[in-house]
């Protein structure tokens, strides 16, 4: 059965059960992969995925259900599994749904169509080739080459009826390098790349793995202490990625970050500005309108230390008394309607890397953050993180160190960047979210190294 | 859910191009979650995921095609692809399916799907209730309570037809405390593979409790000093040390690439010999618990490593072709969508001898890490990190002071070797694994261990 025969279904039966306000999001996600290891294909895969969720205003509260099963039986009962989640919930904030005919800004996707199987598998294997070109590389080398469609649509009871079709390619290259003597030492090191097939570069991107991982080989532990920490674009943006739910309005709202009541309030330093733009010119996944529906808008969220605006969807501006800024999102067709931010990037400042590395002195590079998930509170801003990356000595980068950690405090980090690069990095997201930072000096971080 | 008749034409057209091997796989599943935020009903999550894989090998190459179309029709298609995509060539292959029932380990008294939205609800405000009102330090407390009905179905081209019902519940508590201008966070979460039974055993007012008094005793702690020193991790979740530290690097999935310090080392000591650490699906009613994994071998007691002898990997069909290695019964994934791989089920360092209060009192100076929270790793150098969520200061032999802030870093092969004391209290605690096959629910336990010396991050 096809969305829009289902949709009449739903339609039918929200009638028959007197429900007036409604959405339907429908997304379908196909995605095809080669991967290829010691020269051969070993894997191949062709998924086509999505699903229905439904959202429903009964007594003022929303409901949802959501299916992967399109048919008549699923149709009536999605409307009435809704309906029933409604009548459970007691949250006191009124619910809206988008109006329709809103104006929406055009973006440029890509319709052109997908690479062939065979394209996928040969990309796969020039990939390999790309690596095993590559100095130091062994086997466990693996290249990925994917091709993903995505379509979203959204409907509601007020007229909204919204399509967005997008698609692009991608390569991953995973380089797996040795220290050249038996059993010794491996490191190893990936490189994501998005765009059309044919205009991949795979050799520049076995490269920048391949380097990467051996730059890493030998590597010795930091001395614990607090010192200056020079984070390169890579690790900038993993931790704004984690952050980036303190500009919520919603977790705001629920006690749950700690920027309630900062707006226009000095919460950086003042070389800070943090930009949320959907229409980003590198991003993958260019939106005109968020997941409620909205247009979405570029806006500084911090601009020039100064808490500018938090994120909004429609609920949470109401609440608020604002405008919502467009920035409803779903991790999945299935989920709750929550706030996120598009391409979030922090606004490049004049310095090269070399020229920060200098201005710290004495210090460590960091160009990788794990475990972001468990190390890093959301709500306290605390973070003690597994990081890798390279001694600053004298002004210079120097020998790679790993197997430390750094610790610190969001809030804190943001009032103490003392310098922001002009080094930013493309995004790699496949998602219409995505991080991008220049690299950025903060002064006085702990280390725990030896 | 798919008639043997069905799979037997499907697995026919997806080997019809000169596959070794054809498999399918159909779920029909249930997720439901209450959510609770600052005492009232906030969102209640309800999703239906339902769709079938069809994956063929042929050597050492394998390709998976998925669809959301269960009709004949929509499966004679997605195996077109996948065998379209494996080779070209032709081939006649008959396929006869024979049901196996794998029996139910598990039993579940009262099924989750069948309780109202409404009693959900009732326990889980009993747990947020119970923290709100631990403290006036607690500021916001936020409680789920979730529960999957996940039904699968495998078949293969080896003549397997089988079934099982997977059923799990969790509550989970986070509670915010804030002292003296300091926000920190506790947090609760267990789970089962059980109905609406478990709390017959699990109190929601304890839930609650544990995490409002976590959380007001960490927002109460200075940070954690950073330095290298000794460790006593305690029993429970604590067990996470050895999930990332070790047991990532014994899957397949990182052993058949040559992509884990631990290839190549069966029959060797790896780890110290006071270390017994065994993956165990067969645990009746346990988080990790399957009757069978998803591709339709059951469930085993694997024993990874012996008085610190390395034993076993976990290893799944495809992964094990290239190793010459049988399965284990680790082949898990998410949901239908993604490519099933070798993955932990309930994996735990067995009892051991020590005493717990000889293992703190042989630590002079260093940490007791009473809880842990999630971490993760990288096989490849075996480098891994965890959060500690709950930590205290050892002086003199002596548990003082609570510390906030503190993470652990180390490389798995040396951490295990230092592993040196093992005490008898053993508990599991539930986790969400995430790997390349999805997010899935697994055990980690040990009892209290202590670890001569590991990399503490603080400041």
């Amino acid at each position: 059965m096809d969305f829009q025969t289902f949709r009449q279904f739903v339609a039918d039966e929200a009638a028959a059960l007197r429900i007036e306000a409604y959405e339907l999001y429908y997304e379908l996600f196909e995605s095809t992969s080669a991967s290829a290891f010691r020269h051969e294909i070993n894997e191949f895969s062709s998924s086509s995925e999505g699903g229905v969720c439904l959202r429903c205003l009964v007594n003022g509260k929303m409901g949802y259900a959501s299916t992967q099963l399109l048919s008549e039986e699923s149709a009536r009962a999605l409307v009435r599994r809704a309906a029933d989640n409604a009548a459970t919930l007691e949250n006191d904030q009124p619910e809206y749904l988008a109006e329709g005919g809103q104006n929406y800004q055009d973006v440029t996707t890509n319709d052109a169509p997908r690479p062939t199987a065979d394209a996928l598998r040969r990309a796969a294997l020039a990939g390999q080739d790309a690596l095993y070109a590559q100095a130091g590389v062994v086997d466990g080398s693996e290249t990925q080459i994917f091709s993903e469609r995505i379509c979203i649509a959204i409907c509601n009871s007020k007229g909204l009826d919204l399509r967005y079709e997008n698609s692009f390619d991608g390569a991953a290259l995973a380089a797996v390098v040795s220290d050249g003597t038996e059993g010794g030492e491996k490191a190893n090191e990936y490189k994501i790349s998005l765009g059309e097939l044919d205009k991949l570069d795979l050799g520049a991107d076995a490269a920048e793995a391949a380097d990467g991982a051996r730059a890493a080989l030998g590597a010795g532990v930091p001395p614990t202490g607090a010192m200056p920490v020079v984070f390169s674009p890579k690790a900038m943006s993993q931790l704004l990625g984690t952050y980036a739910g303190v500009f919520s309005a919603e977790n705001v709202q629920k006690g749950l970050s700690l920027l309630k009541d900062k707006e226009g309030e000095t919460i950086a330093a003042p070389i800070v500005t943090l930009v949320d733009d959907p229409f980003y010119a590198k991003s993958a996944m260019p939106m005109p309108f968020d997941a409620e529906g909205s247009p979405t808008f570029r806006k500084n969220v911090i601009e020039n230390g100064v808490l500018n605006t938090l994120l909004y969807n429609l609920r949470t501006a109401a609440a608020a008394g604002k405008a919502t800024t467009g920035n409803a999102a779903k991790e999945n067709y299935d989920a709750q309607v929550e706030i996120q931010p598009f391409t979030m990037y922090l606004a490049s400042g004049e310095l090269t890397q070399e020229q920060l590395l200098e201005k710290a002195g004495n210090g460590v590079l960091i160009d990788f953050l794990g475990g972001l998930h468990a190390g890093a509170n959301t709500i306290s801003g605390d973070f003690s993180l597994q990081s890798a990356g390279f001694l600053i000595e004298n002004g210079k980068k120097t020998a790679p160190v790993r197997s430390f950690t750094v610790a610190g405090n969001f809030f804190s980090l943001l009032k103490g960047i003392a310098a922001v690069g002009n080094d930013p990095k493309t995004p790699t997201s496949e998602s219409p979210t995505a991080f991008v930072s220049p690299s950025v000096l903060v002064e006085g971080l702990s280390i725990a190294g030896k | 859910m798919i008639s043997k008749e069905i799979c037997e034409r499907v697995l026919q057209k997806a080997a019809s191009t000169g596959a070794d091997y054809a498999e399918i796989f159909a779920e029909n599943t249930l997720n439901h979650t209450v959510n609770l935020v600052g005492g009232k009903v906030d969102s209640v999550h309800d999703a239906q995921i339902a769709g079938a894989a069809v994956r063929v090998f042929l050597g050492l190459r394998s390709v998976m095609a998925t669809t959301v179309d269960t009709t004949e029709a929509g499966l004679l298609r997605c195996a077109q692809r996948a065998a379209e995509a494996l080779a070209e060539g032709k081939a006649e292959v008959s396929v006869t399916l024979r049901e196996r029932l794998s029996g139910d380990i598990h039993p579940i008294l009262v099924a989750p799907t069948s309780v109202s939205n409404a009693d959900k609800a009732a326990l889980l405000k009993e747990a947020c209730a119970a923290a709100s009102g631990y403290d006036a330090a607690i500021v916001q407390v936020t409680g789920a309570l979730l529960d999957v009905d996940h039904r699968i179905l495998v078949a293969t081209s080896e003549g397997l037809w089988t079934q099982d019902r997977q059923i799990r519940t969790r509550m989970m508590v986070n509670a915010v405390a804030e002292v003296n201008g300091e926000t920190q966070t506790g947090g609760c979460r267990p789970g089962a593979r059980r109905g609406m039974e478990l709390f017959e055993t699990v109190d929601p007012r304890e839930v609650g409790l544990h995490a409002a008094r976590q959380a007001v005793t960490m927002a109460g702690a200075g940070y954690c000093p950073a330095g290298v020193m000794p460790v006593a991790i305690g029993n429970g979740f604590g067990g996470v040390i050895f999930h990332e530290a070790c047991g990532h690097s014994l899957e397949a999935s990182s052993v058949a690439y040559g992509n884990s310090q631990f290839c190549g080392k069966l029959g060797q000591k790896i780890a110290h010999e006071k270390v017994t650490a065994i993956d165990d699906g067969t645990i009746p009613n346990d988080w990790g618990s399957i009757n069978i994994d998803d591709e339709g071998t059951p469930a085993r007691r694997n024993v990874l490593i012996e008085n610190g002898v390395l034993k076993s990997y976990m290893i799944d069909k495809f992964n094990g072709r290239r190793m010459g290695m049988a399965p284990t019964g680790n082949a898990r994934r998410q949901s239908f969508s993604f490519v099933p791989t070798s993955r932990m089920t309930n994996t735990f360092i067995a009892p051991g001898n020590d005493k717990n209060e000889d293992i703190i009192s042989s630590i002079e100076y260093g940490l007791y890490a009473k809880e842990m929270g999630g971490g993760s790793v990288n096989p490849v150098t075996g480098e891994f990190n965890f959060a500690v969520n709950e930590g205290y200061l050892i002086r003199n032999g002596k548990v003082c002071e609570p510390v906030r802030g503190a993470s652990l870093v180390g490389k798995g092969s040396e951490v295990i070797q230092k592993i040196d004391m093992v005490g008898s209290d053993l508990l599991c605690g539930q986790g969400m694994c995430g790997s390349s096959s999805g997010s899935i629910p697994t055990n980690v336990g040990q009892p209290l261990i202590r670890v001569s010396s590991i990399t503490v991050g603080g400041r």
